[in-house]
């Protein structure tokens, strides 16, 4: 009799908890609450070219949204920015296009940056400033799927060098942060210049001597995969003049009054005073040093500000190279490690990107570029 | 057994308990719509209160608490598109006559109500004359102190949270630094260019440079100092206390009706913050209906010792007209002499007040000078008592020029009373004879 009750008790609680459990199952989702978002663009708004723009060769292209109408929860917080000029994010609208998005079509192919490009690309106004370091970040890639570029109210059309440093190969640059957060790329690239990283005052470098130690930049000396991104984006977009002078500055020596001080002046010349080789050596800046060839070909290097006692040409000569690396072979290595990787990993061919790319970059005709924008009825 | 039963009892109903309470997953609507459709409805609300009725708007924007604040006209359009329009320092200045003219600035950005915790403001293509307040670039120096702002600018929004709305009035919150900042509805017909300069004017007639300090007069007629009017950065300190240890500062934006302090001051107990401008020039409390900002009383400012009163010879009454007219005459007939001014001032040295008559001879000015005694008769009257005395000049100049002496002769013992064109800025004033009006000296400084 006990045991029955027990039994009745037992299956009287266990039936409470079954219908209590089965009534907590039954929680249904209801209708989105968020309503259906009418995605027609308004011919009547201010900016409807540019959306109708953006809409047709982003967004239904390549499911990417151009965002320029800048939302501060966009970026971080931390630092002050502002929004891009519409007038500006048009001409950056168009360039992306003709030099970043054409180019890849053309050369991996339609399908190429609808699977690898990124989702956002966002246009900020203004440099994100760190203060305490000096520095200024033009560009960002998050996740394999943003890119921010910064600094659009600056942007000079006109003047290809500003263009090209701070937006054409910071596009390249950030894209190539995509690709290799998507299939990194051979652990060969970090040995080159393994030692030679300094994150916290890459900044204070000077040009000279981090191409001496086998760097493109000096950003690319703050650490392996901006060394990665800066090697890719420097070799597609800098004219080969700009290129060959940065091997150029790679094969020389560099030395400084203080190779202790990482903030103090690199040089490659130096000096005597009074070309009295018992006097200390004077390093000079390569402004400041002009070149006579003789007739038979020898080449022969002064400083230009002064004469010795004699009124002799103050003999100018090369510093040594000291440093223990073929900066112009390392920079070339690198080259070499990334040329392999596009074409083994994205089945791409760096050079002929390169040759689009600098085709294009040369050739580009902003009036004609904007009116794939002003146009539009 | 018993217990048994009362035990499986106990258990019974406490879990019948604990299920129900677990059953009861959503709680009882509050709204009666989702979040979503009254973020949408809010934002949709907004758009229409900042476009109709044509749309424009005064904003009082402030960058942060150690600048004064600037008013911004807005003219927001259902396209997406603002007009903003501003005249301050930062947008630019071309030299005056006396003074830097803050220049005049007008461009067309875009704006729209986006949603984040509620309904925010946005200000999302740049406007070179808005978000420079935002723009983290290095802020040109005025001074020799220069400091590197790079990174952080003025550290001002561009983005505002839309916190209510109420008579025309928008109460919007800086979305990044918090200041609470306020929009007010302007008549659509307004033509933004005048608009400004209207308000600029404004700010000029305030806080003359002239003019050392002005008052807040309290209601428990107990008066607060007021210095650095002219910076809209105000210097106060209750009359009596130690300035030093005591002054605070506070920053001002002054629109185009009146002045408002950045966030509410108590002095004495009383809280103010809005004030607006009355037709004699002074500063009404809008909070409290009582407490004004003025100059000192205006006997007190015309005897101030380091002012010079120049007497505007065309607008004269009564004696004082007919004096002059004689004396230009006397003049005249004295080698064919000029009047060029009349002034009046208080002489250190002397100790006393002074009458100078200045006359042009050939290409040399002369000052037969008269000297006075001045008394403030009330808050608002004085009376001047000629002292029978003054330098050589004013003898030899006397005998020539009778009317010279009339003029003084005519000052003396008459009661004036003192008005002005505005008693914040009582750079003007009109000294009318208290017992006969028709006889009356404009002065300015």
């Amino acid at each position: 009799m006990k045991k029955i009750q027990y039994y009745i008790s037992a299956l009287l609680l266990v039936a409470v908890a079954a219908m209590s459990l089965s009534s907590c199952s039954e929680d249904k989702l209801g209708p989105t609450i968020f309503p259906d978002v009418d995605e027609t663009l308004d011919p009547s708004s201010y900016t409807y070219k540019l959306d109708k723009f953006l809409t047709e060769n982003y967004l239904k292209k390549y499911n990417l949204t151009f965002l320029y109408k800048m939302p501060d929860i966009s970026t971080n917080m931390n630092y002050n920015l502002v929004p891009a000029t519409y007038e500006n994010s048009i001409d950056l609208a168009v360039l992306c296009k003709y030099l970043w998005f054409d180019v890849y079509d053309k050369i991996a192919g339609d399908d190429f940056l609808k699977t690898y490009g990124p989702r956002i690309i966002l246009l900020i106004g203004s440099p994100a400033y760190n203060p305490t370091s000096g520095t200024e970040i033009v560009g960002l890639a998050e996740g394999g799927i943003k890119v921010s570029l910064f600094k659009v109210n600056a942007m000079r059309i006109n003047d290809f060098n500003m263009m090209n440093e701070y937006y054409f190969k910071t596009m390249h640059h950030e894209f190539a942060h995509i690709l290799h957060q998507t299939k990194t790329y051979p652990n060969e690239f970090n040995t080159i210049s393994i030692g030679h990283y300094d994150s916290n005052n890459w900044q204070d470098r000077s040009e000279g001597q981090v191409a001496s130690l086998g760097f493109v930049t000096t950003y690319a000396s703050s650490e392996f995969r901006e060394d990665f991104a800066e090697t890719i984006a420097n070799f597609i977009v800098k004219t080969d003049a700009q290129w060959d002078r940065i091997l150029e500055l790679a094969s020389r020596g560099w030395a400084s009054g203080d190779e202790d001080d990482v903030t103090s002046e690199f040089y490659c010349y130096y000096y005597y005073p009074d070309n009295d080789a018992t006097r200390d050596l004077v390093y000079v800046s390569e402004y400041n040093v002009f070149t006579v060839v003789d007739e038979d070909g020898t080449v022969h290097k002064y400083w230009r500000n002064n004469t010795d006692k004699e009124g002799n040409r103050i003999v100018v000569y090369d510093v040594e190279d000291k440093d223990g690396i073929d900066g112009a072979d390392a920079i070339l290595q690198k080259v070499q490690i990334a040329r392999e990787w596009f074409k083994t990993a994205w089945n791409l061919d760096l050079d002929a990107l390169r040759e689009e790319v600098q085709y294009r970059q040369s050739h580009y005709d902003i009036t004609e570029l904007r009116k794939l924008v002003y146009d539009i009825q | 057994m018993k217990k048994f039963l009362n035990i499986s009892l106990l258990m019974f109903v406490a879990l019948s308990a604990l299920t129900l309470g677990s059953c009861k997953n959503e709680v009882d609507e509050i709204f009666d719509e989702d979040a979503v459709a009254r973020l949408d409805k809010a934002k949709a609300e907004y758009k229409e209160i900042l476009t109709s009725n044509g749309g424009k708007w005064q904003m009082e924007y402030y960058a942060n608490s150690d600048e004064p604040g600037y008013v911004y006209l807005m003219t927001f359009r259902n396209d997406g598109s603002v007009t903003i329009s501003g005249k301050n320092g930062w947008i630019g200045y071309t030299e005056g006559e006396s003074l830097w003219i803050p220049t005049y600035g007008t461009q067309t950005s875009l704006w729209e109500v986006i949603t984040d915790n509620g309904p925010v403001l946005s200000f999302n293509s740049f406007n070179k004359y808005f978000h420079l307040f935002a723009d983290p670039e290095d802020i040109p120096s005025l001074s020799d102190e220069d400091v590197d702002e790079t990174g952080y600018g003025h550290e001002g929004d561009y983005e505002f949270d839309l916190m209510k709305y109420s008579n025309d009035t928008l109460y919007i919150s800086g979305k990044k630094y918090g200041i609470d900042m306020i929009m007010t509805r302007v008549d659509a017909s307004v033509d933004d260019h005048v608009y400004m300069d209207e308000v600029v004017a404004m700010a000029d007639s305030f806080f003359n440079a002239k003019i050392p300090q002005v008052y807040i007069n309290l209601p428990n007629d107990v008066r607060w100092i007021v210095k650095n009017g002219a910076s809209s950065i105000l210097k106060i300190f209750r009359e009596g206390a130690d300035e030093i240890s005591t002054a605070e500062t506070h920053n001002v934006i002054i629109t185009h009706d009146g002045l408002s302090f950045m966030n509410p001051i108590t002095l004495d107990g009383y809280t103010i913050k809005n004030f607006i401008r009355q037709a004699d020039g002074s500063l009404l409390c809008r909070d409290d209906n009582t407490t004004t900002i003025t100059a000192d009383d205006l006997s007190n400012v015309f005897m101030i010792p380091t002012f010079t009163w120049k007497c505007d010879t065309t607008q004269m009454g009564g004696v004082f007209y007919q004096k002059v007219q004689s004396l230009k005459a006397e003049l005249n007939d004295y080698g064919k002499r000029k009047l060029a001014t009349i002034q009046i001032a208080y002489n250190n040295n002397l100790g006393k007040y002074i009458v100078d008559f200045g006359c042009i001879y050939q290409k040399n000015t002369f000052h037969p000078t008269f000297y006075f005694d001045v008394e403030a008769v009330s808050e608002d009257q004085i009376r001047f008592h000629y002292t029978g005395e003054g330098d050589a000049a004013s003898g030899v100049y006397g005998q020539r020029c009778p009317s010279m002496v009339a003029f003084v002769e005519a000052m003396s013992g008459m009661t004036f009373k003192l008005t002005t064109s505005s008693l914040l800025a009582p750079v003007d004033m009109r000294l009318t004879d208290a017992s006969t009006s028709a006889n009356y000296i404009y002065v300015k400084l």
